[in-house]
Order: C-alpha cells, then sequence, then structure tokens
C-alpha cells in the first residue's frame, strides 16, 4: 500500500514545483497525479502525453461517453474503458493528469473518475503524489479521501495564514483524513513571515529559498527534473522530506 | 447597463489586488465580486462583512437549504429565495465599492450551487452600477462553469511562466466551446515578468497592456491585511494600474 501525499495551496504558492521537486527523491515506483485542470505539472516534469499517446482524464471520458452514446451502450467498467488511455508508465515515475475539458459544466465527472481510481492505484505503488489545483474545491470533492502527508505551500500573506485554518475546517467537515499536515514557506518569505508560521501551532517543515533556475526553467517550459541536485530549490525540498522522516532515494 | 470586467488567471497572478485597484480608480458605483471560495477579497479592502452583518453567498446559500429541509421553508424557489438575500444580506455596501462574496463552503461537493445563483444574479446586478469587476478563482473551472457569459473586458493576470502562456490557449478554447463572448481580450504582466518574460507576452498575438510594477507596499499590506483601497496614489501598482485601465477604450 502505498503512501498518499498530497501538494496543496493557494494559488502561485508553489504546489507544483514542490510536486516535481519531491518526486525526484522518492522511491520507486511511484506515481504522479495533477489534478488541475490548468494542467501544467506534466511539461514541469519534461512528459509531452500527446506524443506518447496518452490522454487526460477530461479527454478520456468524455471519449468514452461519446463512443458509449454513439453505440447506445449504457453501463460499462470506467476503469478499465479509461485507465489503460491515461496511465503515462516513465523510467523513473508514471503519470496521470486529470486535463482541461472543453464543455459546460464543473470537474466533478472527471473528478469522480480519479477518486475513483486512487483506493486501486495506491496498491502499485510505494508512492503517489498529488499536486492539487489552486483554492479548496478539490477538498470539498474529496478526490482523496485518505491522506497521509498532506503538504501546505504558502506564500507570505495573511490569506495564507486564513487558507490554513480554511483548508482544515473542510477536510475536517467533509471527512478527508490525514497522518500528517506539513507547513512549507515558498520563495517568498522573509524571517519574519517565517517566524509566523512557526508560531501557528503546525509542524512548519521550512522554506524552499529562491531559485534563480526554477523561474528561468518555468519560463522556459523546461523540465524541473533537469535541475540541478544542488540548486538551491532542490536543496531545500531535500530537507523537508528529510525533516518529514522520508528516506531519500537519491 | 454597467460594463462588466472579468479579471482572470493562474493562481499567484495577481488578480485579486488587480481586481480592487482597478475597482478603486472605475467610476463609482462599482461592484465587485469575488468568485473565489479561497476568499480574499474582502480583506484586501478592508470590508469586515462581518461586523456588518453579512454573508457570503454560501453561507446564505446552505443557510437556506438547511432550513427548506427542516421544513420552514417558503414557498418560494431557492433561487427567487437567494435573489433577495444577495440583496439584503450578501451585499455588502461601501461608500465608492459594493462588494459580494461566494465564499467558503465546508460541505462535500462542487461549488456549482453557490456560483449558479451568482451566475443568474450577475445580469441583474450589473443593471445598478456603471462597472462590475468580477475576481476569478485561480485556474479553469469559473470558466467552463460558463459563469459570467458576456463579458466587455476580460483581464488576464500572467505570470513569467511557459505555463501562462499555455494558459491563455487553454482559456480561450475553453470559452469559445462553452459559449463566453467578450468584447475585449487583454494581458496584463505581473510584477514578477521582466523584460524578457513581457516580451513573450507582447508575442501572443493579443493585446498587451504592460505591467504591474513591482510594489513593496503592496506586498507589505497583504502580509499586514491592509487594505489595498489605502495604498497611496502614486505608488508603483497604483500608477500601473491607472496607466493599464486609461489604455483600454
Amino acid at each position: 500500500m502505498g503512501k498518499v501525499i498530497v501538494a496543496t495551496g493557494r494559488g502561485g504558492a508553489g504546489k507544483s514545483t514542490f510536486a516535481a521537486l519531491a518526486s525526484e527523491y522518492l522511491a520507486r515506483p511511484k506515481l504522479l497525479i495533477d489534478l488541475d485542470p490548468d494542467e501544467s505539472l506534466a511539461d514541469m516534469l519534461g512528459i509531452d502525453l500527446m506524443a506518447e499517446g496518452k490522454k487526460t482524464i477530461s479527454s478520456a471520458l468524455y471519449d468514452v461517453i461519446e463512443q458509449n452514446r454513439a453505440a447506445g451502450r449504457t453501463g460499462y467498467d470506467l476503469l478499465s474503458a479509461v485507465m489503460p488511455s491515461v496511465l503515462y508508465k516513465g523510467k523513473e515515475f508514471d503519470f496521470i493528469g486529470l486535463g482541461t475539458k472543453f464543455t459546460v459544466g464543473c470537474y466533478c465527472a472527471p473528478d469522480a473518475v480519479l477518486k475513483d481510481f486512487i483506493p486501486t492505484l495506491v496498491k502499485d505503488y510505494q508512492e503517489v503524489v498529488v499536486d492539487s489545483p489552486a483554492g479548496l474545491e478539490h477538498f470539498n470533492r474529496k478526490v482523496v479521501v485518505d491522506i497521509d502527508d498532506l503538504f501546505v505551500v504558502l506564500d507570505p500573506s495573511e490569506k495564507s495564514t486564513k487558507h490554513i485554518q480554511r483548508v482544515k475546517d473542510i477536510i475536517k467537515e467533509v471527512k478527508v483524513s490525514y497522518n500528517h499536515l506539513y507547513l512549507l514557506g515558498n520563495h517568498r518569505f522573509t524571517d519574519e513571515a517565517e517566524e509566523y508560521l512557526r508560531s501557528t501551532g503546525e509542524t512548519y517543515l521550512g522554506k524552499i529559498d529562491y531559485d534563480p533556475d526554477v523561474r528561468r526553467y518555468n519560463l522556459e517550459g523546461k523540465s524541473l527534473l533537469d535541475l540541478h541536485q544542488d540548486s538551491p530549490a532542490a536543496l531545500c525540498v531535500r530537507r523537508i522530506l528529510m525533516k518529514a522522516g522520508y528516506e531519500l532515494a537519491k | 447597463m454597467a460594463r462588466i470586467i472579468v479579471v482572470t488567471g493562474r493562481g499567484g497572478a495577481g488578480k485579486s489586488a488587480f481586481a480592487a485597484l482597478v475597482s478603486r480608480f472605475l467610476n463609482p458605483p462599482t461592484l465587485l465580486v469575488d468568485l473565489d471560495p479561497d476568499l480574499g477579497l474582502a480583506d484586501m479592502l478592508g470590508f469586515d462583512l462581518g461586523r456588518e452583518g453579512k454573508r457570503t453567498v454560501c453561507e446564505a446559500l446552505y443557510d437556506v437549504i438547511d432550513r427548506r429541509k427542516k421544513n420552514i421553508s417558503p414557498a418560494i424557489t431557492i433561487h427567487d429565495q437567494m435573489e433577495s438575500l444577495l440583496w439584503s444580506d450578501c451585499l455588502y455596501e461601501g461608500r465608492k465599492i459594493d462588494l459580494i462574496t461566494l465564499g467558503t463552503k465546508l460541505t462535500e461537493g462542487c461549488l456549482c450551487a453557490p456560483d449558479e445563483i451568482l451566475r443568474r444574479a450577475i445580469p441583474k446586478l450589473a443593471k445598478n452600477y456603471t462597472n462590475l469587476v468580477v475576481d476569478s478563482p485561480a485556474g479553469v473551472e469559473h470558466l467552463n462553469r460558463n459563469i459570467v457569459s458576456q463579458i466587455n473586458d476580460l483581464f488576464v493576470l500572467c505570470d513569467p511562466s511557459d505555463k501562462s502562456l499555455k494558459h491563455i490557449g487553454r482559456i480561450k478554447e475553453i470559452m469559445k466551446q462553452v459559449g463566453i463572448r467578450y468584447a475585449h481580450f487583454y494581458l496584463v504582466a505581473n510584477h514578477e515578468c521582466t523584460e524578457e518574460a513581457e516580451g513573450y507576452l507582447k508575442n501572443t498575438g493579443e493585446v498587451y497592456l504592460g505591467k504591474v510594477d513591482y510594489d513593496p507596499r503592496l506586498e507589505r499590506y497583504n502580509l499586514e491585511g491592509k487594505s489595498l483601497l489605502e495604498l497611496p496614489e502614486d505608488s508603483p501598482a497604483c500608477l500601473s494600474v491607472k496607466s493599464i485601465l486609461a489604455k483600454t477604450s
């Protein structure tokens, strides 16, 4: 049974950067899941799903719905219908992306597919990393119900500190369980703002230092996995994972 | 009928600060609608909803639903009841700017129901204002939901990343498919954009209006939870927003 790791936070805090960098140090076999319909984790990991002949959950789901409508079928096993086309199998890690949909309506349906898949998937991996979309709605939807480690990535603002409480309120109400909740500061944290995170009563694991290479890679759309092992961001992520009790693969 | 302005973009690009400052420099009366469940706009404007006895749309809606479950509902539909509650309970009236906030939902399920209340209400609310400014949540789902289907000015806030460029293409495609119409599509760079990053934005073929300059005071106000309405008019962020607005029609 794999360990389920979720990265969450307000928009732009650095969730995907953390998820991408952390994935390098986790034990194999590992699976990365991008829950954000404004998909970008694949790019940050240097995966071209289309070139690999893979679809996102959204596109696979709506294809299956179309095909079934055309064939007049009702009832089918979504897992066997969708899974082979969405699971990217890489050398270092596997990957599934929720993907954008281009029809009217919310992402409840594609989210529900992932919610159903995750308990099955978890059995096949040592570690499963979920990169959340910005905001809170994914918690209301209970896409991931049983979390081992929840990493909340924060930017230095009063909104962030309110965000922590909101996350806790929602997951308590909707009954998402977690073993650990860890706070991380992003590169914009000053010492003063960090001090504040230490005083929240939550476990603060440290900040991810400013890294000009991360910035450049993001601008150019390059994979963060090519980032040098000794770059500031990578070093911080290693340190954070060690504090959280991970045995690093590298 | 108000000019309908929607501010959107990836997370952390600076949508809320931009929406707050835009509202400040538009001709009043302006209505601001905060669609982000991880609410921040009220704080950024120094509006204390609770003290004024105001509620978020989620709070009002789930209270109505609870009451109906207990069988003490009036003989009108939820939508009609919510329409009147929006005016009486959810509309915060400021000096020049009014505000309606979607709010956080604590129960299981998506935000389609509260979003739907606002989707129906926005064209009606718009009749009473000169400008109606919508601050979107991060990401794309609010566009799939087609909450605001007729937009005058759509501002897309961009951070310096390839992800932002892809985001622009993605939202255009979603809006086309779900039938959102807009008169103007404007790109705005956030303070993190370098000249190189601005160059990318200028090359997209979209109308690029400029960048919101770095403003240490704005950063500090955000950290301390101070109102952006008090940011001095000659501070870099205010000057940038004014010059960006001057470039629109």
